[in-house]
């Protein structure tokens, strides 16, 4: 479990990027949700925290594909592949992650960079 | 360019009656025309756009001002921002539309940067494997902004000139008081017919025409039907406060004289029945009637091509409510279609050897005069 930011720190409609290796991103949705997926689009090395936030799903700043933040699942191209998702866990008014184990869909260069950091 | 290779003034002697204009090679010369693009149109306060054009948080409009492209748009807090239509990564236009919305950002189509509507650089592939780079030092640049009278005026100096002086300055020059226009409401007019000139002439043949009245009654017969006084050489913008008085016929202010639209109840007694013109330099030109103002924007492209933008406001209520406009429209886009082919019948002999030393003023065009010192003295220094 990773300490992401304190709670009030991050107001609705916004978004946090961890900068953990591959970096996650942490929403406070509009409903007072809040999701944490991989932060990088599946299609090219994008932050989906910089992206725009509507309702459950993130549109990615770059090309307009869409992930849901509950599934992770991408409706349109040029993203194929979906993001992982992240348990998120309130304590103490600081949100955590519990980064997922299943193996990440990196786009082409970063999936590159981590394996090499790794 | 060194102001040296400017060309020379009149050196002819002349009968006191006549003043000297401009030499033919300033409406002519490639290298004039860069000056002035850098010394008049990119230094001043230009008038760029319609506020009501940019309805909504993402409208944008793209328009020249002097050698630039310059996106003008409406951020998400309604404020109208402007930068120039350059990508900060390798150069591309971020967009080659005249006129268009985004969502919630500019793209840039060539690599993908992405900039916010107040111009900050939001997205980018590899980004945020570049943190040293700042996204506002990255973003658009900006340009200073400033509404009045319901237009988008933009200036591209780095430090713009005061806009009370030299813009309200200009009216106030004119009407005798700014506070003449307010009568007028001009921001709260809408825009009731808008007509693009495409000019094949320089600028400066446009203002000069516009600021006398010598030719009226030749080239305007319906005007000079309307404003009697026209016949007479002299024009509204000769004498300061100054407006011309319709006829005893005239209903209204239309090609036939026949009445006009809902008068703007804001429109004082001593204005009413009266026609004012107005030249805000470098680029506007106004007119003010009781029932509508005409408003025009011209956008210098090159030397000899010039276009204008001419827009005929009327009270809102009348404009919605669907009222018959054309006889009123049509007296004025008769006015500049025959001033567009008089300066378009200029342009050719600008580069006639019998014009080098260009022509003359005759004592009711004199304080053109006045124009052509300020262009010398903005290319001088």
């Amino acid at each position: 479990m990773i300490p992401a930011c304190p709670l009030r720190s991050l107001p609705r409609g916004e978004a946090f990027r961890l900068d953990v290796e591959p970096p996650i991103a942490v929403f406070h949705t509009e409903d007072g949700e809040i999701y944490a997926i991989d932060d990088t689009c599946t299609h090219q090395d994008a932050s989906l925290a910089d992206g725009w936030l509507e309702g459950c799903e993130v549109e990615c700043p770059l090309h307009a594909s869409k992930f849901d933040l509950r599934t992770g699942q991408v409706d349109a191209p040029p993203a194929k592949l979906p993001v992982r998702t992240h348990r998120v866990v309130v304590e103490d008014d600081t949100i955590f992650v519990v980064p997922s184990d299943a193996p990440a869909n990196l786009p082409p260069g970063v999936a590159v960079r981590c394996q090499g950091a790794a | 360019m060194s102001t040296t290779s400017l060309p020379p003034g009149t050196r002819q002697s002349l009968p006191p009656s006549l003043m000297s204009t401009l030499p033919g090679a300033y409406y002519t010369d490639p290298d004039v025309f860069a000056l002035e693009q850098r010394r008049i149109f990119e230094s001043m306060w230009f008038c760029a756009v319609r506020a009501a054009d940019l309805p909504k948080p993402g409208a944008f409009k793209t328009v020249q001002v002097g050698a630039e492209s310059i996106l003008v748009t409406r951020a998400r807090d309604n404020s109208i921002r402007a930068f120039y239509n350059v990508c900060r990564h390798r150069g591309a236009r971020i967009s080659t539309e005249e006129s268009g919305e985004v969502k919630r950002s500019f793209q840039c189509p060539y690599h993908a940067w992405t900039y916010d509507l107040e111009g900050r650089l939001i997205a980018a592939p590899n980004l945020t494997k570049m943190p040293d780079v700042d996204r506002v030092a990255y973003g658009l640049v900006n340009v200073a902004v400033r509404e009045w009278l319901g237009y988008v005026w933009v200036c591209l100096a780095d430090e713009p000139p005061s806009f009370e002086e030299d813009v309200m300055g200009a009216v106030r020059t004119r009407l005798g008081d700014v506070a003449d226009i307010d009568n007028y409401d001009v921001a709260g007019l809408k825009v009731g017919r808008r007509i693009v000139y495409d000019v094949k002439a320089n600028w400066k043949l446009i203002v000069e025409n516009f600021m006398e009245c010598y030719h009226c009654a030749t080239i305007h017969p319906e005007l000079t039907e309307v404003l009697p006084e026209f016949a007479d050489g002299y024009a509204a913008q000769y004498y300061v406060g100054h407006g011309a008085l319709f006829g005893e016929e005239i209903q209204g202010f239309t090609v036939d004289g026949s009445a006009g639209l809902d008068r703007i109840p804001t429109v004082s007694q001593e204005q009413d029945r009266r026609y004012y013109a107005i030249t805000i330099k470098p680029q506007v030109f106004v007119n003010l009637v009781p029932d509508h103002v005409i408003w025009h924007r011209m956008f210098p492209l090159a030397a000899d091509r010039t276009v204008v933008e001419c827009d005929w406001l009327y009270l809102p209520e009348v404009v919605d409510g669907g009222a018959d406009i054309d006889r009123s429209v049509e007296l004025f886009h008769r006015v500049n279609t025959q001033d567009f082919d008089a300066c378009e019948r200029c342009q050719p002999a600008m580069s006639s050897r019998t014009y080098a030393d260009g022509g003359v003023l005759v004592p009711s065009e004199q304080h053109i005069g006045l124009f052509h010192d300020w262009v010398r003295g903005r290319l001088a220094d």
